[in-house]
């Protein structure tokens, strides 16, 4: 009899086989089950979901109990082309499925899996609904290019970027129609993937129709988004006080009466819900599964709305006895945005807390109050009390009333795959595979001719764009399968041809009306702007995979990519990679150990990249001007013709990595993990360089100039502390360290652009330091450990303190990251929490680095600074404060990212499961960074928009 | 498929732009408007140069910042990285508006070089011809520029990738002299060409400057030369402008306002650039000019923009040049109103002497030079009052007449009485009190320069010419930093090679002192 051993009880269905034939049988419904065999074969035992057991036959009964697969060890895991089982990887993969993904209010797939991956770092760019996230593999890759992850969707390659109007290029995926996502990290996995796998790799495996009745699946929720915190700014009293106190007369009488916490204004409590619904089953013999997704969400930034429609269909028909298949997969989304001006954060900071909202004498407009009184939006007004003063901050309330920005994005993924198994040649499978990649984006802004502006006779401004972006793709492979005796080969070879286009329109109109209110056209500036392009990239790979006994594992690919953005001498790019594992606990003398795994994986391989990398840089070409940039000859003003940097020479920036690692499991798999250790070399970085400008048409261009060097060491650790019938308690942790140096460059590069004065920069590249390392004055402090104003150390000792002073100092990525999570089950209740932890990432606190006392007096305006004023007491903002190392601050933090708490009624839905629960996101940071929020990409803090608490409640049915 | 060419409308090939003479047109159009604007896309975009804020790598902002803000005649308050360090006479080699001005330079040479070679093909076009002798004028202009700045520059006159070999004055100035002497007869007659196009009387004119500062760059003394080429210009059709349009009792205001293409002040352009607040936006140019000293008590409004950027004041070292005519004095006995006209200082609410350059306005008198409204006090063409319609002349003729005085004051011959009245005309028309033969000494035409063409580009050439930009001879307030003004280190005279160029370009050795 077969049973299961957590329940006990019989298990139907199971196969048996005796190992090395093809004698088998199944057991009958009550786990039982009788098979020819000999003393000392060797009998699997295999069902799905479970583990799979080899047991020898020792005598004419053998009963057995098989564990639920919790760790699904016989998972199959989607690699490039391919699948193999997790036991036979042997490359750094990590594999996340639907019921370890994140919980809660989730609305973009890399929600999912934040947290869970070791050496996967994502942050989201901050607190508006739907918003993208930054996805860093093993830290930064390049210095110029893109540093994201290619991510691939039933075997779609996605396009790079967004187009306009999208807050996320992954929004198109509805969260739930997601099964699994891997993770390929190193350059033995991602190699297949050549030259658009630099940064790793992230699969997307959609959910699939099932044989059988239908069955239908609702989830649903909804959610309460609250502002969690502001910028901390002087409030009107101490306001009031500073300018009574510093201020000279006519500062000080042009304060106001009222009191106006403008932050509060801005921000609001916000709501949003989500609903999907799915079915699968078989519709006429097919397979089917289809969804249907709706989410509505508003941000806390007031006027901020995402709203999308998600509709998915996957078929998998069968034909000619299964010989061959068919996968259809098809999605769309549209998504409409609601943007809410930013502008509207920083100015809420700054503007002054003794003004009204609204002022009777202000010529912009806002109501007509009950008594026919018009008031206007207060504005800081010019002598004549008609425009906005010159350099004036905008009132805020204004900014997000009167600025309308939306845009709707369309999106389609879809692929035809067929694969066929022939007749003739078992083992030899073919297929091909179609896709396409569309996003359309339409959107647009209209700024009103009461928006208070400093230009005379302001008539309003629109500006409207399309943009799309085009995704080709066609493979085609042969795979083939054959087992010699304890031999497996696995051999796959293809041709990928992939071309990606982009067509670009905006135009922008600076209105002037006419007398009647209607738009003279003749008279307004109409600028228009065309973008396009296309590139093509054309590839062969080939894998060998190898196992002897699966014992021992060999995995050998090679791709040759060529890109049509690369000059025809150095367009082909050769990406091998090779990797060994050893399946240690499948040896004899482990098969009585405590291993239920142990592996050894080493691995090296190379990628390439030019994602990111604009076309034809290698041509000369000649880029016509707007009419706004003419120039006047005679009577007549002519578009200007200018010829574009080039460069001949620009050839693949090449990835190599090397890749150590360990994967174990024991106590019946209650105790797994992975130690994965990493060196990734990046050589021929393409970054922007500075060239002798006698030889160009530019200052700079894009090259080949320097390398780069990741090290780091990942370890996952999975618990299983309990696990008995009605409870389950299990614990995933990860950590992960990664350093990051540049090793070749030249020149150094200032990078890092910030706010306060015009055109500064707070980080530089440079060999020998971390990438995006800030580049700062030494701050010299008093007994108290306060900061001097204007003092600095005098780095080079030349008696001045001047740019050569400078030095770097710290960097945004962190050294080392955590993620620990729990779940835990007990009868029909679940419990599961996630948290982050991020040591050694450094912030530039650029709120805090603007504010100066004199910051409050300018220009004869009154401006708000943060109260980070009452800690340095600093005077005059000038460029030497603002590049202080003061203002570099550790941004280590711990978050409780969620807590999800849920109850399932067996039977709730006319004798279907229905699941309750409640969930909080973002319930905790502890941090001593000053700034609003520690997790910032980029690290440098200007307007950050806050990021919510989040508390969910939702229904999950099936029926 | 893997050849792809371009298949935006906004991007062109070589075989597009060069098919016919009005094509080719737009190309010779980029060459002036690699000095006049800064990109693709007005008033930002598309940045012709990067590493550094897009308005500030304007060519005549930079000029300004270069040999004005140098001098006694700008100080400023703004902190950008490198910009105070320009008053203070302490740059570095790696000083951002050094660099900038480096490459812009270079890029125009770049541009002229290719714009020569590949215009050639249509060549038997006389227009074409013209544009070519245009495009090797704007070159050796470019290169005049990088000569006087940065002295030892590489030579490069064809298009190449070939890391070039330094240069120096010498081979500079003989190239700069053969090709504006070589092009003369591709040039068009004065008067001939279209407004915002040189002609010949550009080439003479930038000539007389170079042989006037023949000297400093060469050690030649050329000034015979001068008074030849400033002839040339002088009987030419080009005519210093007395049409006092807004009828304010001068016409030497009329020079800088938004309809100086057509109120009479174009007569004395000989090479220009132009803007147009709708059509030619740029933050530099005029726009810069404009905007930038507007500050304090000044009412944008008689300026015809919207606001100031309260940056540029002035020292009383260049105050002071107009001494003789003070008409009233303030309780501190600094001067408050002149009787020329050049003397435009805007003095309420600001302080004559300078405690404070960093952010502060009221240190230093304002200038009220740069005005973008009509004769009839009408706002430039941009309604919003951004930008301004202001064309900015790089040469004019009142450049060339003191060019010739002080050639003559120097000994090299010529009419002296011609000298006098040609001052006398500019005096005149500025409503200054008329000057005899025995006034005429180098360094009264010297300090009249700085009266008649101040903020347009010449003064530290000129300070260097008498041996007074870095000596004690002349302090100026904060000249070197000191608060008096020091003498600095005479190295200075000539700005550093860029950092970084040199770090790619291993030919070329720094100059001298940095």
């Amino acid at each position: 009899t077969v049973t299961d051993s957590g329940s006990g009880e019989p298990l139907p269905g199971v196969s048996i086989v005796i190992k090395g034939t093809t004698t088998g049988t199944t057991t009958d419904f009550d786990g039982n089950y009788s098979i020819n065999a000999q003393n000392g074969d060797i009998l699997q035992f295999s069902y799905i979901a479970f583990k799979t057991k080899e047991i020898r036959v020792t005598g004419s009964e053998l009963n057995v109990t098989l564990q639920e697969d919790t760790e699904q060890l016989d998972e199959v895991v989607v690699i490039g082309y391919g699948s193999v089982r997790k036991e036979d990887l042997t490359g750094a993969v990590n594999l996340v499925t639907s019921k370890d993904f994140n919980k809660g209010q989730v609305s973009s797939p890399q929600q999912l899996i934040q947290g869970k991956v070791a050496g996967v770092s994502i942050v989201n760019g901050g607190g508006a609904p739907g918003e993208g996230s930054n996805f860093l593999v093993r830290g930064i890759g390049s210095l110029n290019l893109n540093s994201n992850p290619l991510f691939v969707v039933d075997g779609v390659p996605l396009n790079d970027g967004g187009v306009g109007g999208s807050r996320n290029p992954l929004n198109l995926i509805n969260p739930n129609d997601i099964e699994a996502i891997s993770v390929l990290k190193d350059a033995s996995a991602t190699s297949i993937y050549g030259s658009r796998a630099a940064n790793g790799v992230v699969l997307i495996t959609t959910k699939k129709g099932k044989a059988g009745e239908f069955s239908f699946n609702l989830r649903t929720n909804t959610s309460v988004f609250e502002p969690v915190n502001q910028v901390d700014v002087l409030n009107p009293a101490q306001f009031r006080k500073l300018v009574r106190d510093t201020g000279n007369q006519d500062f000080i009488d042009r304060l106001g009466s009222a009191s106006t916490d403008w932050q509060d204004l801005i921000y609001r409590t916000a709501f949003g819900s989500d609903h999907s619904l799915s079915a699968v089953g078989a519709a006429f013999g097919v397979p089917l599964r289809a969804s249907l997704g709706y989410s509505d969400q508003d941000g806390i930034l007031s006027g901020d709305n995402f709203n999308r429609v998600t509709a998915s269909v996957n078929l998998t028909p069968r034909l000619l006895d299964d010989h061959l298949k068919f996968e259809i997969n098809a999605r769309v989304a549209r998504t409409e945005n609601t943007f809410a001006d930013r502008g509207a954060i920083g100015s809420a900071v700054s503007f002054d807390p003794t003004k009204p909202v609204y002022d009777q004498n202000s010529p912009f407009y806002a109501f007509t109050d009950e008594n026919g009184t018009d008031f206007g939006y207060y504005t800081w007004l010019n002598a004549a009390g008609t425009n906005q003063l010159n350099l004036a901050p905008t009132n805020p309330v204004a900014i997000l009333d009167l600025i309308d920005d939306q845009a709707t994005v369309d999106r389609f993924v879809g692929n035809l795959k067929a694969d066929y198994q022939l007749h003739w040649v078992p083992g030899l499978t073919a297929t091909v595979n179609g896709g396409y990649d569309l996003s359309k984006s339409e959107g647009g802004k209209i700024i009103p001719n009461n928006f208070p502006t400093a230009a005379t006779g302001y008539d309003g401004r629109t500006e409207q764009y399309t943009q799309e972006a085009k995704n080709y793709l066609f493979d085609a492979y042969l795979n083939y399968k054959k087992e010699f005796g304890d031999h497996n080969l696995d051999v796959t070879g293809g041709y990928s041809y992939q071309r990606f286009e982009f067509d670009n329109f905006s135009n922008n109109v600076e209105r002037i009306l006419n007398a009647d209110g209607s738009l003279n056209d003749e008279a307004s500036l109409n600028e228009t702007f065309i973008d396009k392009s296309r590139n093509v990239l054309l590839s062969y790979f080939g894998r060998l995979n190898y196992d002897f006994d699966g014992r021992y594992l060999l995995t050998a690919t090679l791709r040759a990519d060529a890109s049509s953005k690369l000059n025809p001498d150095d367009r082909w790019g050769y990406f091998p990679s090779a990797a060994l594992a050893w399946n240690i606990h499948n040896e004899d003398f482990l098969a009585e150990g405590p291993f239920d795994q142990l592996k050894l994986r080493v691995g090296y391989g190379e990628v390439g990249n030019v994602n990111g990398l604009g076309d034809y840089n290698f041509l000369t070409r000649y880029v016509i001007s707007t009419p706004s940039a003419q120039y006047q000859f005679g009577d007549s003003f002519y578009r200007t013709y200018r010829p574009e940097p080039i460069n001949e020479d620009l050839r693949w920036e090449v990835g190599n990595t090397l890749n150590a690692g360990i994967d174990f499991a024991v106590l019946e798999s209650r105790i797994s993990g992975s130690v994965n250790a990493y060196i990734k070399t990046t050589e021929d970085l393409i970054a922007t360089t500075v060239v002798d400008p006698f030889t160009n048409f530019g200052n700079t261009i894009s090259a080949n100039i320097g390398d780069m060097e990741n090290r780091g060491v990942e370890v996952e650790l999975n618990l299983v502390p309990v696990r008995t019938q009605d409870l389950e308690w299990s614990i995933n942790y990860n950590i992960s360290v990664n350093d990051n140096e540049i090793t070749r460059l030249p020149d150094t590069q200032e990078v890092g652009g910030i706010s306060g004065g015009v055109g500064n920069t707070i980080q530089r590249h440079q060999v020998g330091a971390a990438p995006f390392s800030y580049y700062v004055y030494k701050q010299i402090y008093d007994a108290n450990g306060k900061p001097i104003e204007g003092a600095y150390a005098d780095l080079n000792d030349d008696g001045q303190i001047n740019s050569e002073d400078r030095y770097l100092y710290k960097n945004p990525y962190a050294d080392v990251l955590m993620g620990l999570s729990t779940n835990l089950t007990y009868k029909n209740w679940d419990f599961s929490a996630v948290s982050r932890a991020s040591i050694g990432n450094y912030n530039y606190n650029n709120v805090a680095s603007t504010t100066a006392l004199n910051g409050v007096f300018s220009n004869d305006i009154l401006r708000n600074i943060p109260a980070d004023y009452l800690r340095t007491e600093f005077q005059q903002f000038t460029e030497t404060n603002l590049l202080s190392d003061y203002f570099i601050e550790n941004a280590s933090f711990f978050r409780l990212d969620n807590i999800t708490l849920g109850y399932t009624l067996a039977e709730g839905f006319f004798g279907n499961p229905l699941r309750f629960y409640a969930s909080g996101q973002n319930l905790l940071v502890v941090t001593n960074y000053n700034g609003l929020d520690p997790e910032i990409t980029g690290g440098i803090d200007n307007n950050f928009y806050p990021r919510p608490r989040v508390l969910t409640i939702g229904l999950d049915i099936n029926f | 498929d893997l050849d792809q060419t371009p298949i935006d409308p906004d991007l062109f090939t070589e075989v597009d732009v060069y098919k016919n003479a009005q094509e080719a047109k737009g190309a010779l159009a980029k060459l002036y408007a690699g000095l006049a604007l800064t990109g693709q896309q007005g008033p930002a975009g598309q940045a012709d140069i990067s590493g550094v804020d897009e308005g500030f790598s304007q060519f005549s902002r930079m000029l300004f910042n270069l040999n004005e803000l140098t001098t006694d005649h700008a100080v400023v308050g703004w902190g950008d990285p490198g910009l105070p360090n320009l008053h203070a006479m302490n740059w570095g080699a790696g000083n951002d508006f050094t660099t900038a001005m480096y490459f812009r330079l270079s890029q125009v040479v770049s541009f002229s070089n290719s714009f020569i070679s590949n215009a050639a093909v249509l060549s038997d076009d006389a227009e074409v011809a013209a544009y070519i002798a245009e495009a090797r004028f704007i070159r050796a202009y470019a290169y005049y520029n990088l000569m006087d700045l940065f002295a030892n520059v590489p030579l490069v006159t064809e298009i190449t990738t070939a890391l070039p070999e330094q240069s120096n004055r010498e081979e500079i100035f003989a190239f700069i002299e053969s090709e504006l002497q070589g092009i003369e007869s591709d040039l068009k007659s004065p008067g001939s060409n279209e407004y915002g196009r040189v002609d010949q009387a550009a080439a003479w004119a930038l000539l007389s400057r170079l042989y006037l500062n023949a000297e400093e760059f060469v050690g030649q003394n050329r000034y015979a030369d001068v008074i030849t080429n400033a002839d040339k210009v002088i009987n030419s059709s080009y005519s210093i402008n007395t049409n006092d349009g807004n009828g304010n009792g001068s016409a030497y205001d009329e020079l800088f306002l938004a309809d100086n293409d057509t109120n009479g002040a174009q007569n004395e352009f000989l090479f220009v650039l132009t803007f147009d607040g709708i059509n030619q936006q740029t933050f530099g140019g005029t726009t810069f000019l404009t905007h930038a000293p507007l500050g304090g008590d000044m009412d944008p409004v008689l300026f015809g923009v919207n606001g100031g950027w309260s940056g540029y004041r002035t020292t009383k070292g260049f105050v002071d040049q107009f001494d003789y005519a003070v008409t009233e004095r303030d309780g501190n006995n600094h001067p408050v109103a002149w009787n020329d006209a050049r003397a435009q200082f805007f003095t309420e609410g600001q302080n004559y002497e300078i405690e404070t350059i960093a952010n502060t306005f009221e240190d230093g008198y304002a200038l009220a030079k740069f005005k973008n409204v009509d004769i009839n006090g009408q706002q430039g063409s941009d309604t919003s009052g951004d930008f301004a319609d202001i064309d900015l002349p790089l040469i004019r003729l009142a450049e060339v007449y003191l060019n010739y005085a002080e050639a003559v004051a120097r000994g090299a011959g010529g009419d002296m009485a011609k000298a006098t009245s040609l001052v006398n005309e500019l005096r005149t028309r500025a409503g200054a009190p008329t000057i005899t033969s025995a006034d005429i000494d180098p360094d009264f035409v010297l300090a009249e320069r700085s009266r008649e063409l101040h903020w347009e580009g010449l003064r530290r050439t000129d300070l260097i010419r008498f041996n007074l930009f870095t000596t004690g001879s002349y302090l100026w307030p904060f000249k070197g930093g000191a608060q008096n003004g020091r003498a600095v280190e005479s190295f200075r005279k000539i700005f550093p090679l860029p950092e970084n160029v040199l770090l790619i370009n291993t030919n070329l050795t720094q100059n001298e002192g940095y």
